[in-house]
Protein backbone atom coordinates (compact mmCIF):
# COMPACT_ATOMS: atom_id res chain seq x y z
CA UNK A 1 0.00 0.00 0.00
CA UNK A 2 2.53 2.24 0.79
CA UNK A 3 5.83 1.24 -0.72
CA UNK A 4 9.29 2.83 0.34
CA UNK A 5 12.29 2.55 -1.63
CA UNK A 6 16.21 3.51 -0.88
CA UNK A 7 14.89 6.41 0.99
CA UNK A 8 17.98 9.34 2.19
CA UNK A 9 16.83 12.12 4.19
CA UNK A 10 19.68 14.51 5.41
CA UNK A 11 19.74 17.90 7.97
CA UNK A 12 22.52 19.46 6.34
CA UNK A 13 25.74 17.11 6.31
CA UNK A 14 24.26 14.82 9.07
CA UNK A 15 21.89 11.67 7.26
CA UNK A 16 19.38 10.79 9.31
CA UNK A 17 17.66 8.09 6.73
CA UNK A 18 20.35 6.23 4.91
CA UNK A 19 18.68 4.26 2.17
CA UNK A 20 15.65 2.54 3.89
CA UNK A 21 12.82 0.82 2.08
CA UNK A 22 10.33 -0.98 3.33
CA UNK A 23 6.37 -1.16 3.35
CA UNK A 24 3.14 -0.68 4.99
CA UNK A 25 0.52 -3.13 4.42
CA UNK A 26 -2.77 -2.74 4.22
CA UNK A 27 -4.94 -3.40 7.16
CA UNK A 28 -2.03 -3.96 9.05
CA UNK A 29 -0.37 -2.55 12.00
CA UNK A 30 3.70 -2.33 11.13
CA UNK A 31 5.70 -1.27 13.39
CA UNK A 32 9.19 0.87 13.30
CA UNK A 33 11.59 0.02 16.46
CA UNK A 34 14.96 1.38 17.18
CA UNK A 35 16.66 3.62 19.54
CA UNK A 36 16.93 7.17 20.04
CA UNK A 37 18.36 8.72 16.84
CA UNK A 38 17.43 5.67 14.57
CA UNK A 39 15.75 8.57 12.57
CA UNK A 40 12.71 6.53 13.19
CA UNK A 41 10.23 9.92 13.49
CA UNK A 42 12.09 11.26 10.36
CA UNK A 43 11.16 8.66 8.54
CA UNK A 44 7.24 9.57 9.41
CA UNK A 45 8.52 13.39 9.04
CA UNK A 46 9.33 12.30 5.30
CA UNK A 47 6.42 10.65 4.43
CA UNK A 48 3.72 12.87 5.27
CA UNK A 49 5.66 15.90 3.40
CA UNK A 50 7.32 18.01 6.94
CA UNK A 51 10.88 16.91 5.45
CA UNK A 52 11.82 16.45 1.86
CA UNK A 53 13.93 13.41 0.81
CA UNK A 54 17.10 13.93 -1.05
CA UNK A 55 16.72 10.76 -2.82
CA UNK A 56 14.33 7.76 -2.88
CA UNK A 57 10.79 7.21 -3.84
CA UNK A 58 7.98 6.58 -1.37
CA UNK A 59 5.00 5.86 -3.16
CA UNK A 60 1.05 5.63 -2.09
CA UNK A 61 -1.22 3.27 -3.91
CA UNK A 62 1.01 3.28 -7.29
CA UNK A 63 1.65 6.82 -6.83
CA UNK A 64 4.52 9.13 -5.86
CA UNK A 65 3.95 11.50 -3.31
CA UNK A 66 7.79 12.77 -2.80
CA UNK A 67 7.44 16.78 -3.19
CA UNK A 68 3.88 16.88 -2.06
CA UNK A 69 2.82 18.95 0.38
CA UNK A 70 1.60 17.60 4.32
CA UNK A 71 -1.72 19.02 3.23
CA UNK A 72 -1.93 17.38 0.38
CA UNK A 73 -1.11 14.14 1.74
CA UNK A 74 -3.41 14.56 4.44
CA UNK A 75 -6.10 14.86 1.50
CA UNK A 76 -4.73 11.76 -0.33
CA UNK A 77 -5.46 9.22 2.71
CA UNK A 78 -2.14 9.57 4.92
CA UNK A 79 -2.99 11.16 8.20
CA UNK A 80 0.56 11.69 10.69
CA UNK A 81 0.48 12.23 14.25
CA UNK A 82 3.63 13.52 15.18
CA UNK A 83 6.14 13.27 18.43
CA UNK A 84 4.76 14.52 21.30
CA UNK A 85 0.93 14.96 21.86
CA UNK A 86 0.82 17.46 18.98
CA UNK A 87 -2.24 19.90 19.77
CA UNK A 88 -2.86 23.00 19.82
CA UNK A 89 -3.30 23.68 23.40
CA UNK A 90 -4.75 27.28 23.25
CA UNK A 91 -7.70 25.45 20.91
CA UNK A 92 -10.52 23.51 22.78
CA UNK A 93 -10.98 19.68 21.95
CA UNK A 94 -13.60 20.48 19.99
CA UNK A 95 -12.24 23.05 18.12
CA UNK A 96 -8.80 20.67 18.05
CA UNK A 97 -10.51 17.52 16.34
CA UNK A 98 -12.75 19.48 14.05
CA UNK A 99 -9.83 21.35 12.77
CA UNK A 100 -8.93 17.62 11.32
CA UNK A 101 -12.16 17.72 9.37
CA UNK A 102 -11.50 21.10 7.79
CA UNK A 103 -10.47 20.27 4.82
CA UNK A 104 -13.76 17.84 4.03
CA UNK A 105 -16.63 20.13 4.72
CA UNK A 106 -16.68 20.53 0.84
CA UNK A 107 -17.70 17.01 -0.39
CA UNK A 108 -18.40 15.29 2.72
CA UNK A 109 -20.77 17.45 4.33
CA UNK A 110 -22.94 14.94 5.95
CA UNK A 111 -20.00 13.31 7.36
CA UNK A 112 -18.44 15.72 9.28
CA UNK A 113 -20.71 15.32 12.64
CA UNK A 114 -20.48 11.21 12.33
CA UNK A 115 -16.89 11.21 11.93
CA UNK A 116 -15.98 13.46 14.85
CA UNK A 117 -19.32 11.52 16.95
CA UNK A 118 -16.65 8.46 16.23
CA UNK A 119 -13.59 9.98 17.92
CA UNK A 120 -15.68 10.94 21.15
CA UNK A 121 -16.80 7.27 20.92
CA UNK A 122 -13.75 5.88 20.71
CA UNK A 123 -12.35 8.39 23.44
CA UNK A 124 -15.55 8.85 25.49
CA UNK A 125 -13.10 11.62 27.87
CA UNK A 126 -12.55 14.08 25.35
CA UNK A 127 -16.55 13.86 24.84
CA UNK A 128 -16.36 15.36 29.25
CA UNK A 129 -14.01 17.76 28.41
CA UNK A 130 -14.95 18.98 24.59
CA UNK A 131 -15.21 22.49 25.83
CA UNK A 132 -12.25 22.48 27.95
CA UNK A 133 -9.10 24.15 26.55
CA UNK A 134 -6.52 21.33 24.84
CA UNK A 135 -3.74 22.89 27.21
CA UNK A 136 -5.36 21.53 30.17
CA UNK A 137 -5.74 17.70 29.74
CA UNK A 138 -3.61 15.11 30.93
CA UNK A 139 -0.94 13.59 28.92
CA UNK A 140 -2.88 10.86 27.79
CA UNK A 141 -6.12 12.70 27.01
CA UNK A 142 -3.76 14.84 24.88
CA UNK A 143 -2.62 11.49 22.52
CA UNK A 144 -6.14 10.55 22.09
CA UNK A 145 -6.91 14.12 21.12
CA UNK A 146 -3.94 14.37 18.79
CA UNK A 147 -5.04 10.95 17.39
CA UNK A 148 -9.09 11.80 17.23
CA UNK A 149 -7.76 14.99 14.89
CA UNK A 150 -5.67 12.36 13.06
CA UNK A 151 -8.23 9.89 12.86
CA UNK A 152 -11.20 12.32 11.99
CA UNK A 153 -10.11 12.99 8.59
CA UNK A 154 -10.87 9.14 7.87
CA UNK A 155 -7.38 8.29 6.46
CA UNK A 156 -6.28 4.77 4.73
CA UNK A 157 -3.00 4.80 7.10
CA UNK A 158 -1.78 6.71 10.09
CA UNK A 159 1.17 7.48 10.82
CA UNK A 160 1.34 7.16 14.40
CA UNK A 161 4.44 8.81 16.32
CA UNK A 162 5.80 7.22 19.20
CA UNK A 163 2.47 7.31 21.23
CA UNK A 164 3.66 5.98 24.52
CA UNK A 165 6.06 8.87 25.22
CA UNK A 166 6.02 10.33 28.37
CA UNK A 167 2.38 8.28 29.59
CA UNK A 168 1.89 5.76 32.04
CA UNK A 169 2.13 1.92 30.87
CA UNK A 170 -1.78 2.11 31.74
CA UNK A 171 -2.48 5.32 29.58
CA UNK A 172 -0.29 3.57 27.06
CA UNK A 173 -1.66 0.28 26.75
CA UNK A 174 -5.44 1.77 26.73
CA UNK A 175 -3.96 3.59 23.79
CA UNK A 176 -2.46 1.08 22.04
CA UNK A 177 -5.63 -1.06 22.05
CA UNK A 178 -7.79 1.49 20.95
CA UNK A 179 -5.38 1.79 17.58
CA UNK A 180 -5.79 -2.04 17.78
CA UNK A 181 -9.50 -2.13 17.84
CA UNK A 182 -9.57 0.54 15.13
CA UNK A 183 -7.47 -1.10 12.54
CA UNK A 184 -8.70 -4.69 12.84
CA UNK A 185 -12.70 -3.33 12.77
CA UNK A 186 -12.42 -1.09 9.93
CA UNK A 187 -9.20 -1.57 8.19
CA UNK A 188 -7.25 1.02 9.02
CA UNK A 189 -3.23 0.72 8.14
CA UNK A 190 -1.42 1.75 10.66
CA UNK A 191 2.66 2.71 10.52
CA UNK A 192 3.39 2.51 14.47
CA UNK A 193 6.76 4.18 15.39
CA UNK A 194 7.65 3.14 18.75
CA UNK A 195 10.75 3.49 21.46
CA UNK A 196 8.82 0.92 23.83
CA UNK A 197 9.40 -2.30 21.37
CA UNK A 198 7.85 -4.38 23.39
CA UNK A 199 4.71 -2.75 23.60
CA UNK A 200 4.92 -2.06 19.75
CA UNK A 201 5.59 -5.80 18.46
CA UNK A 202 2.73 -6.77 21.26
CA UNK A 203 0.22 -5.11 18.98
CA UNK A 204 1.76 -5.24 15.39
CA UNK A 205 2.01 -7.31 12.52
CA UNK A 206 4.82 -6.91 11.20
CA UNK A 207 8.03 -4.73 12.60
CA UNK A 208 11.27 -2.97 11.09
CA UNK A 209 13.65 -2.35 13.09
CA UNK A 210 16.07 0.88 12.34
CA UNK A 211 19.37 1.74 13.57
CA UNK A 212 21.11 4.73 12.71
CA UNK A 213 19.09 5.42 9.39
CA UNK A 214 19.12 1.85 8.19
CA UNK A 215 16.70 -1.15 8.14
CA UNK A 216 18.78 -4.01 10.17
CA UNK A 217 15.86 -6.33 10.17
CA UNK A 218 12.12 -6.03 8.43
CA UNK A 219 10.37 -9.19 9.78
CA UNK A 220 6.83 -10.50 11.24
CA UNK A 221 6.59 -8.91 14.85
CA UNK A 222 6.06 -12.27 16.55
CA UNK A 223 9.45 -13.45 15.11
CA UNK A 224 11.40 -10.21 15.64
CA UNK A 225 9.89 -10.42 19.64
CA UNK A 226 11.42 -13.92 19.76
CA UNK A 227 14.97 -12.63 18.63
CA UNK A 228 16.86 -12.31 21.89
CA UNK A 229 20.37 -11.77 19.92
CA UNK A 230 18.82 -8.79 17.88
CA UNK A 231 17.11 -6.94 20.72
CA UNK A 232 20.17 -7.24 23.36
CA UNK A 233 22.12 -5.91 20.01
CA UNK A 234 19.92 -2.89 18.86
CA UNK A 235 17.19 -2.29 22.05
CA UNK A 236 19.37 -3.39 24.84
CA UNK A 237 17.25 -5.45 26.93
CA UNK B 1 -20.09 68.72 33.75
CA UNK B 2 -19.74 70.25 30.33
CA UNK B 3 -16.10 69.52 30.18
CA UNK B 4 -16.95 65.70 30.99
CA UNK B 5 -19.77 65.50 28.84
CA UNK B 6 -17.39 66.63 26.08
CA UNK B 7 -14.27 64.51 27.59
CA UNK B 8 -16.75 61.67 27.11
CA UNK B 9 -17.83 61.85 23.56
CA UNK B 10 -14.64 62.52 22.32
CA UNK B 11 -13.03 59.51 24.09
CA UNK B 12 -15.79 57.54 22.53
CA UNK B 13 -15.65 58.72 18.72
CA UNK B 14 -11.68 58.75 18.95
CA UNK B 15 -11.68 55.10 21.42
CA UNK B 16 -13.69 53.58 18.04
CA UNK B 17 -11.39 54.46 15.45
CA UNK B 18 -8.31 53.12 17.88
CA UNK B 19 -10.74 49.96 18.42
CA UNK B 20 -10.67 49.38 14.76
CA UNK B 21 -6.82 49.69 13.87
CA UNK B 22 -6.81 47.62 17.09
CA UNK B 23 -8.84 45.05 15.72
CA UNK B 24 -7.10 45.02 12.60
CA UNK B 25 -3.86 44.45 14.28
CA UNK B 26 -5.34 41.66 16.35
CA UNK B 27 -6.59 39.65 12.82
CA UNK B 28 -3.15 39.51 11.58
CA UNK B 29 -1.50 38.51 14.67
CA UNK B 30 -4.44 35.30 15.00
CA UNK B 31 -4.19 34.80 11.45
CA UNK B 32 -0.70 35.01 10.51
CA UNK B 33 1.05 35.37 14.57
CA UNK B 34 2.85 38.61 13.52
CA UNK B 35 2.43 42.22 14.50
CA UNK B 36 2.18 44.28 11.01
CA UNK B 37 3.30 47.28 11.66
CA UNK B 38 3.10 48.41 8.17
CA UNK B 39 -1.06 48.29 8.95
CA UNK B 40 -1.73 51.87 9.08
CA UNK B 41 0.44 52.09 5.58
CA UNK B 42 -1.98 50.05 4.03
CA UNK B 43 -4.90 52.11 5.26
CA UNK B 44 -3.30 55.58 3.82
CA UNK B 45 -2.53 54.06 0.49
CA UNK B 46 -5.88 52.91 0.11
CA UNK B 47 -7.75 56.50 1.31
CA UNK B 48 -5.65 58.11 -1.14
CA UNK B 49 -7.26 55.47 -4.05
CA UNK B 50 -10.46 56.65 -2.61
CA UNK B 51 -9.65 59.86 -2.51
CA UNK B 52 -8.68 59.69 -5.83
CA UNK B 53 -12.18 58.11 -6.88
CA UNK B 54 -14.03 60.68 -5.15
CA UNK B 55 -12.16 63.96 -6.69
CA UNK B 56 -12.22 62.50 -9.92
CA UNK B 57 -16.09 62.46 -9.62
CA UNK B 58 -17.28 59.29 -8.34
CA UNK B 59 -19.49 58.96 -5.66
CA UNK B 60 -18.64 58.95 -2.13
CA UNK B 61 -19.97 55.18 -1.48
CA UNK B 62 -18.17 53.60 -4.65
CA UNK B 63 -14.98 54.86 -3.50
CA UNK B 64 -15.79 53.32 -0.01
CA UNK B 65 -15.60 50.13 -1.25
CA UNK B 66 -13.24 50.60 -3.69
CA UNK B 67 -11.26 51.75 -0.87
CA UNK B 68 -12.05 48.24 1.29
CA UNK B 69 -11.14 46.06 -1.85
CA UNK B 70 -7.89 47.45 -2.89
CA UNK B 71 -7.14 47.66 1.23
CA UNK B 72 -7.76 43.90 0.49
CA UNK B 73 -6.26 43.29 -2.41
CA UNK B 74 -2.71 45.18 -0.76
CA UNK B 75 -2.85 42.94 2.00
CA UNK B 76 -2.92 40.30 -0.01
CA UNK B 77 0.20 40.86 -2.33
CA UNK B 78 2.51 42.00 0.67
CA UNK B 79 1.39 38.66 1.74
CA UNK B 80 2.44 36.87 -1.02
CA UNK B 81 5.49 38.52 -2.37
CA UNK B 82 7.17 39.57 1.08
CA UNK B 83 5.84 37.57 4.03
CA UNK B 84 5.50 34.40 2.27
CA UNK B 85 8.89 34.11 0.68
CA UNK B 86 10.42 35.22 4.12
CA UNK B 87 8.80 33.08 6.42
CA UNK B 88 9.99 30.11 3.70
CA UNK B 89 13.34 31.11 4.12
CA UNK B 90 14.18 28.80 7.41
CA UNK B 91 17.32 27.96 6.41
CA UNK B 92 19.10 31.25 5.92
CA UNK B 93 21.91 31.93 8.24
CA UNK B 94 20.04 35.31 9.05
CA UNK B 95 16.90 33.13 10.56
CA UNK B 96 19.37 30.71 12.39
CA UNK B 97 17.60 31.80 16.01
CA UNK B 98 14.09 31.16 16.87
CA UNK B 99 13.86 35.08 18.06
CA UNK B 100 15.77 36.16 14.75
CA UNK B 101 12.86 34.21 12.93
CA UNK B 102 10.18 36.10 14.71
CA UNK B 103 11.14 39.64 14.43
CA UNK B 104 12.04 39.23 10.69
CA UNK B 105 8.62 39.69 9.40
CA UNK B 106 7.91 42.61 12.04
CA UNK B 107 10.90 44.37 10.45
CA UNK B 108 9.71 43.75 7.06
CA UNK B 109 6.75 44.95 8.23
CA UNK B 110 8.26 48.37 9.32
CA UNK B 111 9.83 48.39 5.64
CA UNK B 112 7.13 47.88 3.90
CA UNK B 113 5.86 50.81 5.82
CA UNK B 114 8.20 53.14 5.05
CA UNK B 115 8.36 52.04 1.01
CA UNK B 116 4.33 52.57 1.12
CA UNK B 117 4.43 56.30 2.75
CA UNK B 118 7.46 56.83 0.32
CA UNK B 119 5.52 55.83 -2.83
CA UNK B 120 2.42 57.47 -1.88
CA UNK B 121 4.14 60.76 -1.62
CA UNK B 122 5.44 60.13 -5.24
CA UNK B 123 1.96 59.30 -6.89
CA UNK B 124 0.04 61.83 -4.33
CA UNK B 125 2.46 64.45 -3.51
CA UNK B 126 3.49 64.60 -0.06
CA UNK B 127 1.16 67.65 0.98
CA UNK B 128 -2.39 67.23 3.01
CA UNK B 129 -5.61 66.84 1.61
CA UNK B 130 -8.90 67.28 3.18
CA UNK B 131 -10.76 64.03 2.74
CA UNK B 132 -15.04 63.71 2.80
CA UNK B 133 -17.72 62.40 5.68
CA UNK B 134 -20.25 60.64 4.76
CA UNK B 135 -22.88 61.87 7.49
CA UNK B 136 -22.76 65.49 8.91
CA UNK B 137 -20.18 66.59 11.09
CA UNK B 138 -21.92 69.25 13.64
CA UNK B 139 -22.02 68.04 17.29
CA UNK B 140 -25.06 66.89 19.14
CA UNK B 141 -26.51 69.58 21.14
CA UNK B 142 -27.47 68.59 24.80
CA UNK B 143 -29.07 71.30 27.07
CA UNK B 144 -27.91 73.90 25.20
CA UNK B 145 -24.34 72.93 24.39
CA UNK B 146 -22.66 71.56 21.79
CA UNK B 147 -21.02 68.51 22.09
CA UNK B 148 -17.86 67.46 20.20
CA UNK B 149 -19.89 64.18 19.09
CA UNK B 150 -21.24 64.35 15.58
CA UNK B 151 -23.31 62.28 13.52
CA UNK B 152 -20.91 60.90 12.19
CA UNK B 153 -19.30 59.97 15.66
CA UNK B 154 -22.50 57.47 15.35
CA UNK B 155 -21.35 56.24 12.05
CA UNK B 156 -18.01 55.10 13.38
CA UNK B 157 -19.52 54.07 16.27
CA UNK B 158 -21.51 51.44 14.52
CA UNK B 159 -19.46 50.62 12.36
CA UNK B 160 -17.34 49.42 15.01
CA UNK B 161 -19.21 47.73 16.50
CA UNK B 162 -20.31 45.48 13.69
CA UNK B 163 -16.83 45.45 12.70
CA UNK B 164 -15.73 43.80 16.76
CA UNK B 165 -19.52 41.45 16.24
CA UNK B 166 -18.52 39.89 12.69
CA UNK B 167 -14.48 39.41 13.72
CA UNK B 168 -15.77 37.50 16.50
CA UNK B 169 -18.42 35.42 15.28
CA UNK B 170 -15.94 35.05 12.38
CA UNK B 171 -12.75 33.67 14.47
CA UNK B 172 -14.90 31.42 16.80
CA UNK B 173 -17.70 30.07 14.71
CA UNK B 174 -16.58 30.12 11.07
CA UNK B 175 -14.30 26.27 9.92
CA UNK B 176 -11.78 29.32 7.88
CA UNK B 177 -11.52 31.12 11.21
CA UNK B 178 -10.53 28.06 13.29
CA UNK B 179 -8.00 27.36 10.44
CA UNK B 180 -7.07 30.87 10.96
CA UNK B 181 -6.40 30.16 14.64
CA UNK B 182 -4.71 26.97 14.21
CA UNK B 183 -2.35 28.32 11.42
CA UNK B 184 -0.95 31.06 13.80
CA UNK B 185 -0.32 29.13 16.75
CA UNK B 186 0.86 25.56 15.25
CA UNK B 187 1.23 25.69 11.69
CA UNK B 188 3.10 22.03 11.40
CA UNK B 189 -0.14 20.47 13.52
CA UNK B 190 -2.50 23.05 10.72
CA UNK B 191 -1.05 22.00 8.03
CA UNK B 192 -1.19 17.93 9.13
CA UNK B 193 -4.32 18.52 9.38
CA UNK B 194 -4.95 19.98 5.90
CA UNK B 195 -5.36 23.34 6.26
CA UNK B 196 -3.47 25.22 3.67
CA UNK B 197 -1.63 27.51 5.71
CA UNK B 198 -0.24 29.77 2.88
CA UNK B 199 -3.72 30.74 1.74
CA UNK B 200 -5.01 30.84 5.33
CA UNK B 201 -2.59 33.48 5.62
CA UNK B 202 -3.08 35.51 2.73
CA UNK B 203 -6.81 35.46 3.70
CA UNK B 204 -5.60 36.56 7.30
CA UNK B 205 -4.09 39.75 5.43
CA UNK B 206 -6.95 40.39 3.10
CA UNK B 207 -9.18 40.66 6.11
CA UNK B 208 -7.40 42.45 8.39
CA UNK B 209 -6.02 44.85 5.29
CA UNK B 210 -9.67 45.65 4.35
CA UNK B 211 -10.52 46.10 8.55
CA UNK B 212 -7.64 48.98 8.18
CA UNK B 213 -8.52 50.47 5.00
CA UNK B 214 -11.90 51.09 7.24
CA UNK B 215 -9.83 52.56 10.07
CA UNK B 216 -8.64 55.39 7.27
CA UNK B 217 -11.86 56.29 6.03
CA UNK B 218 -13.08 56.92 8.92
CA UNK B 219 -10.14 58.25 10.93
CA UNK B 220 -9.03 60.92 7.71
CA UNK B 221 -12.54 63.13 7.06
CA UNK B 222 -10.80 64.71 10.83
CA UNK B 223 -7.20 64.36 10.61
CA UNK B 224 -7.34 65.13 7.15
CA UNK B 225 -4.76 63.04 4.71
CA UNK B 226 -0.97 62.45 3.64
CA UNK B 227 1.58 59.83 3.59
CA UNK B 228 2.29 60.66 7.42
CA UNK B 229 -0.79 61.00 8.89
CA UNK B 230 -1.87 57.71 10.25
CA UNK B 231 1.29 57.30 11.77
CA UNK B 232 0.44 58.79 15.65
CA UNK B 233 -3.01 56.18 14.94
CA UNK B 234 -0.60 53.24 14.63
CA UNK B 235 0.99 54.14 17.76
CA UNK B 236 -1.82 54.57 20.10
CA UNK B 237 -3.97 51.44 17.77
CA UNK B 238 -1.05 49.21 18.65
CA UNK B 239 -0.91 50.33 22.06
CA UNK B 240 -4.22 49.85 22.84
CA UNK B 241 -3.60 45.82 21.14
CA UNK B 242 -1.18 45.51 23.52
CA UNK B 243 -3.48 46.84 26.80
CA UNK B 244 -6.05 44.66 25.47
CA UNK B 245 -4.51 41.59 24.97
CA UNK B 246 -3.19 40.56 21.26
CA UNK B 247 -5.26 37.86 20.48
CA UNK B 248 -8.47 38.68 21.43
CA UNK B 249 -10.70 40.86 19.20
CA UNK B 250 -13.20 41.95 22.58
CA UNK B 251 -10.30 42.57 24.27
CA UNK B 252 -8.49 44.93 21.47
CA UNK B 253 -11.99 46.91 20.45
CA UNK B 254 -11.73 47.77 25.25
CA UNK B 255 -8.01 48.88 24.88
CA UNK B 256 -8.78 51.18 21.98
CA UNK B 257 -12.10 53.15 23.99
CA UNK B 258 -9.32 52.70 26.89
CA UNK B 259 -6.78 54.58 25.14
CA UNK B 260 -9.45 57.03 23.26
CA UNK B 261 -10.93 57.86 27.29
CA UNK B 262 -7.43 58.74 28.37
CA UNK B 263 -6.64 60.68 26.00
CA UNK B 264 -9.78 62.56 25.56
CA UNK B 265 -9.92 63.05 29.50
CA UNK B 266 -5.96 64.01 29.53
CA UNK B 267 -6.42 66.79 27.06
CA UNK B 268 -9.78 68.16 28.55
CA UNK B 269 -8.98 68.24 32.04
CA UNK B 270 -4.84 68.86 32.24
CA UNK B 271 -2.72 69.62 29.00
CA UNK B 272 -2.72 68.40 25.34
CA UNK B 273 1.12 68.03 25.60
CA UNK B 274 0.47 65.33 28.10
CA UNK B 275 -1.69 62.65 26.29
CA UNK B 276 1.97 60.35 25.38
CA UNK B 277 3.03 60.61 28.91
CA UNK B 278 -0.23 59.10 29.48
CA UNK B 279 -0.46 56.99 26.87
CA UNK B 280 2.65 55.78 27.78
CA UNK B 281 1.72 55.61 31.69
CA UNK B 282 -1.53 53.30 30.66
CA UNK B 283 0.78 50.92 28.48
CA UNK B 284 3.66 50.53 31.68
CA UNK B 285 0.86 49.62 34.25
CA UNK B 286 -0.85 47.31 31.87
CA UNK B 287 2.75 45.90 31.21
CA UNK B 288 3.47 45.57 34.82
CA UNK B 289 0.47 44.68 36.31
CA UNK B 290 -1.02 42.38 33.86
CA UNK B 291 1.91 42.21 30.71
CA UNK B 292 -0.64 39.63 28.25
CA UNK B 293 -3.02 42.17 28.49
CA UNK B 294 -6.54 42.46 30.08
CA UNK B 295 -8.29 39.94 28.00
CA UNK B 296 -4.97 38.05 26.38
CA UNK B 297 -4.24 34.83 26.79
CA UNK B 298 -1.58 33.17 28.31
CA UNK B 299 1.60 32.76 25.45
CA UNK B 300 0.01 35.14 23.49
CA UNK B 301 2.69 37.52 23.22
CA UNK B 302 6.14 36.40 21.99
CA UNK B 303 7.34 38.76 20.29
Amino acid sequence: MLKIENLVTRFGSVVAIDGVSMQAQESKITTVIGANGAGKSTLLRTISGLEHPSSGSITWKGQSIIGKRPEDIVRLGIAHVPEGHAVISELSVEENISMGSLFRRRKFKSDITPAIDEMYELFPRLKERRKQLAGTLSGGERQMLAISRALVSRPQLLLLDEPSLGLAPLVVEQIIDSVNILCRSTGLSVLLVEQNANTALGVADHGVLLALGKVVADRPASELKADAKLRAAYLGY
Amino acid sequence: MNTFLAALSLGTSRGAIFALVALGLVIVWRGAGIVNFAQMGQAMFSTYIASTLITNGYSYWLAFFAALLSGAVLGALLDIFIMRPLSNKKQSELLSSESMRAAVPVIASLGILGALQALAGIIWAAEERGFPSPAKQEGFTVAGTVLPFTSFDVFVVSIVTVALILTTLFFTKTGIGLAMRATALNQEVAKLSGIRTNRTRTISWAISGAASSLAGLLITPTSNLSPNTLDLVLIVGFTAAVVGGLDSPVGAVLGGFILGMVISFVTFYDTPEDVFLAILAVLLAVLIIRPRGILGSKDARRV
